[in-house]
């Protein structure tokens, strides 16, 4: 029976019978693996990414002597380790230079993760470093060469050790936000630290230790040094901040997966549609076999295996074309991105075959299983209706494996629900409006012309296989719209988040008489820079009177924290209140307004009583607002802001922002003459990588829409051929009795073309509903209507489907209509 | 050989049953030849239909060889066709997608005959067609789609051969080479021949006419 199946089969492919069935296959299983082995691979790159934060996968760190036995431990789990110790010290140069500098003492192997990079002179160009500073040397953070009057080549003194100064310090995956509070940074060989006599028990020092190694390594060594853990002692796994470049990424990737479930379900209807088709052509095959002895059993099998036969072979070819397009992808990204991106493993590919699977089961397999029940009796009466009755079991069983494979793909049920509350209503009101507009069609048609009269009866007599139809083109170029929609809201989002002259570099610990010098300096420079903040620094202690828990332990989000605070008498620009008042300028009032997520994590509410120690001295002041920030705006941004009045008496340093043009870094140099205490923080480096990655993001968005589109237009074209046999039929019929050309295409133009303006009109609304939900409750993003895309889903709709209805069925005035009859 | 008692059959029709055969009782001798006549809409396809056990009877029985028909399922009726009964058409009913030599061996393969391609290349030079047989029946002509069709009704040696209209698409002159084939075949192989025609000719080449009137039989 097999040579049959593949007979059967060839013979079909060569008629052309098979290719949309195959081609929706192929392209679900592609773009269902290729994006999901592009997300797979993009976690692991991000996942990466914040280890570089750490410099390692895993910390430990404590203010004494970590315990060395550890190392071993780790050691047998296969893991890299490092050794960092960081403290405060005066660094001296020639007779009387001296400066307070934050030194850190790396071993050989660190940074495990991420890259640390020095330059041979200060502000010089950036390079990569392969280990730190060797024994006896170190490098310096650019602004402590004029501080210290050396140049690269000198000599230092830190304690009783001299060091040569071998390199300009310049970035480290770790900085973190220890710079904010230290001196200029001063790196050195972890194993010169004994003879410098610095450190002595009761030193201001940080251990770590740095771990970096396989997941299951690290889960292993966690769980074992965890109940090990004293107080004092804590262990970092992830980075707690999100990293600008991840949330752009975060978002594309909830975009991919949105456009790779749409996929599913678009390939799924094309997938339907096709095998519906093909089994409605295949009854006169299965009764002529029937009547030669074939029994249901055999017929099963026949189309059992032709299926699956047709299934491999699209798997394959889909697996390869997935793969391409991740590779694609990663071949537009790999220079951008940061890290390396991890393999992706074989996860997408058994995703993208159990979509094949699902497809052929659900969608293909009901209306061929129904094969075997064709009635051997057509080889005598070709006048037997077919049974191709659709049970309604078959409509529950596509569904639920839409939504299973949607689930189960994005694994995210707000967005599965959202796509389907999408596809109900385009599918529950479109027919029901479908039904109603084409009998109103009837109605306008009877006194029209006898093209329209021929168009609009054919649309009224198979009203409710139209209004099906109908539904199905809606659903498809709602899909198109929406990913149309969310694409273009998303890069327009990304690019106004990061306009070209955004601040591009910070400028903290600025003493109060710098401020108007510096302030005049810029404006004298014209370069352009956001106000000057104050910043203190400062310990939240205690909430409502009730003192929180001082822990270092991680995990633990209420807890004891240090931070910077500001103060103002307005609301920063681009602040948004999202509960409480703002105080009244000028108030003497003990008042604060603290940011969502800390205000989260500490669980206060407006209202309450926070308490802060600033330096030595208590402060408390009651909860006035809580504000949502804009991370990304490379403004400053603060925690706390509280009334300037309150904060008067405490010592406080200032910071900025300001963009300053790649030719114009020259300056950094000057500055850092003049105002040497000053410290400047480089963002341009990163800036320039997100924006980068955020344009490489959005050139393979745009690649998914292609690929998402040709799902579409299949969906159409099977869509239009699925009815192309009736209409042929009746044109046929039409032609024999003598109908002009010119007729029969114009009517078979309206047909389709009312049929495409309805299913336009359907998918628009549906399109701005699913938007909305999609961008207000999955995306976090701000909806906005878009008038924009009415005429496109309406005109798009006529035109397309009008032209590809005539293309399909350009035969019937082509060729005789004894042929088309005779083929039918 | 067949035996059919009574033999009636109403469809639905608009809301009232309607009555395409009222109860026909025969009797088909092995080896026989018998023609079923009749105007269009007088039930001779579909009492065809019935004797071939490709539809099932509203009331009545079919015999074959002893075995009732009504009393088989869909797949119990096919084995039996597959095992007993060949079959012609008017439209010839080839698959497409198969050449000649492999409709021919279709229901040989159907039945797990051995030596399949043997018997097939067999019939089809038997039919005159041993030049063509790796043509598709739409590269064929008419007369040589129902030659691929008598060879592979005669192929997997039935007891009966039912044709319906079996000259219904042919012009005259072709029309007469097959049905000498069919006759010739017929007698060479010992098959039962019911055949369904308009054609008198035809019919009186077979040894018994039985004429169908509105769903009732009236003999010859």
């Amino acid at each position: 029976m097999s040579m049959t199946a593949t007979r059967m089969l060839a013979r079909d492919w060569r008629g052309g019978e098979l290719g949309v069935l195959v081609l929706a296959l192929v392209l679900a299983v592609g773009v269902v693996s290729g994006i999901s082995a592009f997300t797979t691979r993009l976690q692991s790159a991000l996942v990466q990414e914040s280890h570089r934060f750490l410099a390692a996968d895993y910390v430990v760190s404590s203010g004494r002597a970590l315990p060395q036995e550890w190392l071993p431990e780790a050691e047998a789990r296969g893991l890299q380790q490092a050794l960092a110790l960081l403290f405060p010290s005066m660094v001296y140069a020639g007779e009387d230079a001296m400066s307070l500098a934050s030194i850190k003492a790396v071993s050989e192997h660190y940074p495990l993760r991420g890259e640390l990079t020095y330059s041979t002179e200060p502000f010089g160009e950036i390079l990569p470093a392969r280990a730190g500073p060797g024994r006896g040397e170190v490098w310096l953070d650019s602004r402590l060469f004029p501080l210290l009057q050396v140049a690269v080549g000198d000599r230092i003194t830190i304690g009783e050790a001299d060091f040569v100064v071998a390199a300009a310090a310049r970035t480290e995956p770790d900085q973190g936000s220890s710079f904010w509070s230290f001196g200029p940074r001063v790196l050195m060989h972890y194993d010169d630290i004994p003879a410098t006599g610095v450190v002595q028990p009761g030193s201001r020092v940080e251990y770590r230790q740095l771990y970096a190694g396989s997941q299951p390594a690290l889960e292993s060594f966690g769980r074992w040094l965890q109940p090990q853990l004293q107080d004092g002692q804590s262990a970092v796994n992830v980075d707690e901040g999100q990293p600008g470049i991840g949330s752009a990424l975060a978002r594309a990737e909830s975009f991919l997966l949105l456009a790779g479930s749409l996929a599913v379900v678009l390939a799924g209807v094309a997938v339907a549609l096709a095998a519906r088709r093909f089994s409605e052509r295949h009854h006169d095959y299965v009764a002529i076999i029937k009547s030669l002895g074939a029994t249901s059993k055999t017929i099963n099998r026949l189309y059992g295996s032709s299926l699956l036969l047709l299934g491999s072979v699209a798997t394959v070819l889909g697996c390869v074309l997935g793969w391409a397009l991740q590779a694609l992808f990663f071949q537009l990204f790999a220079e951008q991105l940061p890290v390396q991106p991890g393999p992706s493993g074989m996860r997408p590919y058994a995703i993208g075959a159990t979509t094949a699977l699902t497809c052929l089961l659900c969608f293909a397999w009901p209306p061929l299983r129904r094969l075997a029940q064709a009635s051997p009796l057509r080889v005598l009466r070709r006048d037997l209706p077919l049974e191709n009755r659709r049970a309604i079991g078959d409509y529950v069983l596509g569904l639920l494996a839409v939504t299973v494979l949607m689930w189960w793909y994005s694994q995210d049920w707000k967005l599965t629900l959202a796509v389907l509350a999408g596809l109900a209503v385009a599918a529950g009101l479109g027919f029901c409006l479908a039904l109603v507009l084409l009998r109103g069609g009837r109605l306008v048609g009877m006194s029209a012309g006898s093209i329209w009269r021929l168009a609009l009866s054919g649309l009224q007599r198979r009203g409710a296989a139209n209004a099906l139809q109908v539904v199905i083109f809606a659903m498809a170029i709602m899909m198109l719209l929406i990913l149309l929609l969310v694409r273009t809201s998303l890069i327009d989002e990304w690019q106004a988040q990061l306009p070209a002259d955004a601040p591009n570099h910070f400028m903290v610990n600025i003493g109060p008489e710098d401020v108007t010098a510096i302030e005049e300096l810029l404006r004298a420079e014209a370069i352009p820079s956001e106000p000057f903040y104050p910043m203190i620094r400062g310990r939240i202690m205690s909430v409502n009177g009730q003192e929180l828990p001082a822990t270092e332990k991680v995990q633990e989000d209420r807890r004891q924290r240090e931070t910077n605070f500001t103060w103002s008498d307005t609301l920063p620009a681009d602040n948004q209140l999202v509960a409480g008042q703002w105080w009244a300028p000028g108030t003497d009032q003990a008042l604060v307004s603290l940011e969502q997520g800390f205000a989260e994590r500490l669980q206060i509410e407006v209202g309450d009583t926070v308490g802060f120690l600033v330096g030595s001295q208590p402060l408390e002041a009651q909860v006035a607002s809580i504000r949502k920030l804009q991370w990304q705006s490379m403004r400053p941004n603060f925690f706390l802001i509280l009334p300037p009045r309150l904060l008067a008496s405490y010592p406080a340093t200032f910071m900025t922002s300001f963009h300053l043009a790649a030719d114009d870094k020259e300056f950094l140099n000057r500055f850092i003459r003049d105002f040497p205490t000053v410290t400047v923080i480089e963002m341009d480096i990163v800036l320039q990588q997100i924006r980068t990655i955020v344009n490489q993001v959005s050139a393979a968005i745009n690649l998914v829409l292609v690929v998402i589109l040709a799902a579409g237009a299949l969906v159409l074209v099977a869509g239009v051929q699925a009815s192309v046999d009736a209409r042929m039929h009746e044109s046929a019929i039409l032609r024999a009795l003598g109908a002009p050309r010119r007729l029969i295409l114009g009517g078979l133009l309206i047909e389709f073309a009312t049929l495409g303006l309805f299913a336009g009109l359907l998918a628009t609304v549906a399109a701005e509903l699913s938007v909305y939900m999609l961008q207000s409750k999955v995306m976090e993003m701000n909806y906005a209507p878009t008038p924009w895309i009415w005429p496109l889903g309406v005109l798009s709709g006529t035109v397309i489907i009008g032209a590809l209805g005539v293309f399909s069925c350009r035969k019937v005035v082509s060729t005789s209509p004894l042929t088309v009859l005779r083929e039918l | 050989m067949i035996n059919c008692e009574n033999l009636q059959k109403r469809v639905p029709m608009a809301g009232n049953l309607l009555e395409i055969l009222k109860g026909i009782t025969l009797e088909i001798k092995s080896g026989e030849s018998v023609a079923i006549i009749g105007a269009s809409g007088s039930g001779k396809s579909t009492l065809l239909g019935l004797l071939a056990g490709l539809d099932e009877a509203t009331a009545g029985t079919v015999h074959i060889n002893g075995t009732d028909l009504g009393a088989l399922d869909e797949d119990g009726r096919a084995r039996f066709r597959g095992r007993y009964i060949g079959f012609v058409f008017q439209s010839f009913q080839l698959l497409p997608a198969l050449t000649a030599l492999e409709n021919v061996m279709l229901p040989l393969e159907l039945q797990g005959h051995s030596k399949v391609k043997e018997q097939a290349e067999h019939y089809l030079r038997r039919v005159e067609l041993g030049a063509r047989m790796s043509h598709y029946p739409l590269q064929l002509s008419g007369g040589e789609q129902q030659r691929v069709a008598l060879a592979r009704a005669f192929a997997s040696k039935p007891a009966i051969l039912f044709a319906d209209e079996p000259t219904g698409n042919l012009d005259t002159r072709t029309g007469e080479h097959i049905i000498d084939l069919l006759f010739e075949l017929n007698r060479e192989e010992g098959t039962t021949l019911v055949l369904v025609t308009h054609d008198q000719v035809l019919a009186d080449r077979c040894q018994r006419r039985l004429r169908l009137d509105s769903g009732a039989l009236v003999q010859e």
